[in-house]
């Protein structure tokens, strides 16, 4: 495994990137196994309210009296959810469109790449605003459709100009010549040439979504029901915690939560992009 | 040069036309869609006529509900095109494109001035993290600025609402202006408007100019180790020459591009910051319309801030020859339109700003 071995080794010298990547480690392990051993209960002790920081409680308790730092980790996996399998959404589109039409390009190009245009110009987060509160739906898959709604034009543009420059490479005109169909061509041939930009843009398309659906339900316009980070801080604001100090630890640790996550896709992103890319380590 | 504009204009005509449609399509065909959630609504009251009804769901969306979807289609593009988008349902008394047009030019104030402010904060600051690479100061930068550019911007707002309008009541909470100034070209006012403008133009510029100075850096490193700047190097030219001529423009010119791809950024973050401040500007209204489920102003927001981002986009593309002359000399377009890829395709930031 060349990968992870140079992925170590850039890891060992970038303190920044390491942390990073033990993070979103760690709140993977959240998403998958925290619903497992925290719980959420529907009793309201109202004599339990806004309590301080304590042992029972390691962030302190909501209006309802139920802990904080319980409800973000039962809250680490529908965001990570929609997180991943809209990243898996836009990288899917992105990677097949601008495969597609770099490589065979033509007058298909030209009419992709003008679809691909407008959905670059449009204001992707109002486009988003207004399909979720049209939609209103709380099914992790459409809300992952939604979001990545206009996110892969991007990505499908830097393909394509990607695939385009494979095109005329030796390996390229080898494969044409014993006469290689076109998913070989596809998925065998450029594909590989351009996975490590994939893997980045995989792991800045997740914060993008995070960054899009935690807004949703920050404002109220995907509909509250279950537990997240978003919906956290919208009831937090909701029940007033700005003018009041006794909440700060039930809005900002949902915020808190949210930051952590995504600077650490961004350290450990910058980690990849530097095994991938031995230029940047030159420098 | 003209053939260049006359292509961005048709484009933009065309994308335009394309978010009416859609707002059209969004509004009376979605199942249960917001149209006919209003007849039904009509219709519980009670008391109404079906000619009445008919002719409130009219008014709410310039549109005969029992006509053919085509001449409906017509009716909306058309009244669309002469400024006529209907009435916000909440409030039929006024249009809803009199409520935009007071909010927008508070958006594109908070927006335009954000933006030139991180722009230039950022290529200053990327320019350094470049010129002094391996020091002390770079590295730090570094870490603070891809810190500040992964915070979403909502957090930064209510983070600043918290502790300047709430610990210490620094600024104000909301509004544009306060309510003891009157409207106008005068002092009072002018300083009115700047003081409430300051945070919501703070909480975009702290979580965006990190953005622009990775990128300046990225773009500036680059430049650094090319051909001609150590050719201009060897020839003698002077520092400030190879800086500005050599080094400076070719390393803005990837960011002139990002410009105009942000714009619609920041337009769609000035929805949370506007929400948060409650600032009377676009992106207030649109969330406001969502929450009362009126539709048709929720749509007249949506059109709005796309044509805003057009017409920007339009604005950074004229201003592109100016920062590249390459593009407005014939000689050396007829050289770029023998390559097979368009060079302003290649330029697109690997992620974007996304967060």
């Amino acid at each position: 495994m060349r990968f992870l071995s140079d992925l170590w080794r850039i890891l060992r010298h970038d303190k920044g990137a390491l942390i990073g990547g033990a993070i979103v480690l760690i709140y993977c392990l959240a998403a998958v196994f925290g619903p497992i051993f925290v719980e959420v209960g529907n009793e309201q002790d109202a004599s339990q309210a806004y309590l301080a920081p304590s042992l029972q409680h390691p962030l302190g308790t909501d209006a309802l009296g139920q802990g904080v730092l319980s409800q973000i980790i039962v809250g680490t996996r529908p965001i990570m959810i929609v997180g991943v399998l809209s990243a898996v959404v836009t990288v899917f589109v992105g990677v097949a469109i601008g495969l597609l039409t770099g490589y065979v390009g033509g007058v298909a190009d030209t009419v992709i790449m003008r679809i691909t245009d407008i959905f670059l110009t449009i204001p992707g987060l109002p486009l988003i605003i207004v399909l979720a509160s049209v939609i209103n739906t709380t099914n992790p898959v459409v809300l992952a459709l939604i979001l990545s709604i206009t996110a892969w034009a991007g990505l499908a543009r830097a393909i394509r100009s990607q695939a385009m420059s494979l095109r005329s490479r030796e390996f390229v005109e080898a494969a044409k010549l014993q006469g290689v169909s076109l998913s070989n061509m596809v998925g065998r041939q450029l594909l590989p040439n351009v996975g490590p930009y994939v893997a980045i843009h995989f792991l800045l398309a997740i914060t993008g979504a995070i960054y899009a659906s935690v807004g949703l339900f920050l404002l109220g316009i995907a509909p509250i029901s279950g537990n997240n980070w978003g919906i956290m801080i919208n009831l937090a604001m909701a029940q007033g915690a700005l003018y009041t100090t006794d909440s700060a630890f039930y809005l900002f640790s949902p915020m808190a939560a949210i930051v952590i996550l995504q600077v650490a896709f961004v350290f450990f992103s910058r980690a990849l992009d530097s095994v991938f890319n031995p230029r940047l380590r030159v420098q | 040069m003209v053939s260049y504009i006359l292509k961005r204009l048709a484009m933009s005509l065309l994308i335009i036309y394309i978010v009416i449609s859609l707002s059209f399509f969004m509004i009376r065909l979605m199942p249960g869609s917001p149209m006919a959630a209003l007849e039904a609504q009509l219709r519980m009251q009670g008391g109404l006529s079906e000619v009445e009804i008919q002719q409130r769901i009219s008014a709410v969306y310039s549109v005969t509900p029992d006509a053919p979807v085509w001449e409906q289609y017509l009716r909306y593009v058309w009244g669309a095109v002469r400024g006529d988008l209907g009435r916000p349902i909440t409030n039929p008394g006024t249009t809803v494109v009199a409520v935009i047009a007071e909010a927008l030019p508070w958006t594109i104030m908070v927006v335009a001035v954000s933006l030139i402010i991180s722009f230039v904060i950022g290529i200053a600051v990327g320019a350094m993290m470049a010129a002094f690479q391996n020091s002390r100061f770079s590295q730090a930068m570094t870490f603070v600025v891809s810190f500040l550019s992964a915070v979403p911007s909502y957090l930064v707002a209510i983070a600043l609402l918290y502790v300047l309008t709430s610990v210490y009541q620094v600024f104000p909470s909301g509004g544009a202006y306060g309510i003891d100034v009157t409207p106008g070209f005068n002092g009072p006012y002018v300083i009115s408007v700047l003081y409430h403008a300051i945070l919501p133009i703070a909480a975009s510029v702290i979580t965006s100019f990190g953005g622009w100075a990775l990128g300046m850096k990225g773009s500036a490193v680059s430049v650094l180790g090319a051909e001609y700047v150590r050719a201009a190097e060897s020839r003698g030219l002077s520092d400030r020459r190879i800086t500005q001529s050599y080094v400076g423009r070719n390393s803005m010119l990837p960011m002139v591009t990002q410009l105009a791809l942000s714009v619609g950024f920041m337009f769609g973050g000035s929805v949370f910051i506007e929400t948060y401040f409650q600032y009377p500007g676009i992106g207030f209204y649109m969330i406001q319309s969502v929450g009362q489920r009126d539709y048709s102003l929720m749509m007249g927001c949506f059109l709005l801030i796309t044509v805003s981002v057009i017409i920007t986009n339009l604005l950074v593309d004229l201003l592109y020859p100016l920062v590249d002359p390459r593009i407005a000399n014939p000689a050396a377009r007829a050289r770029a339109a023998d390559q097979p890829a368009d060079p302003d395709q290649e330029v697109l930031p690997a992620g974007g700003s996304m967060a």
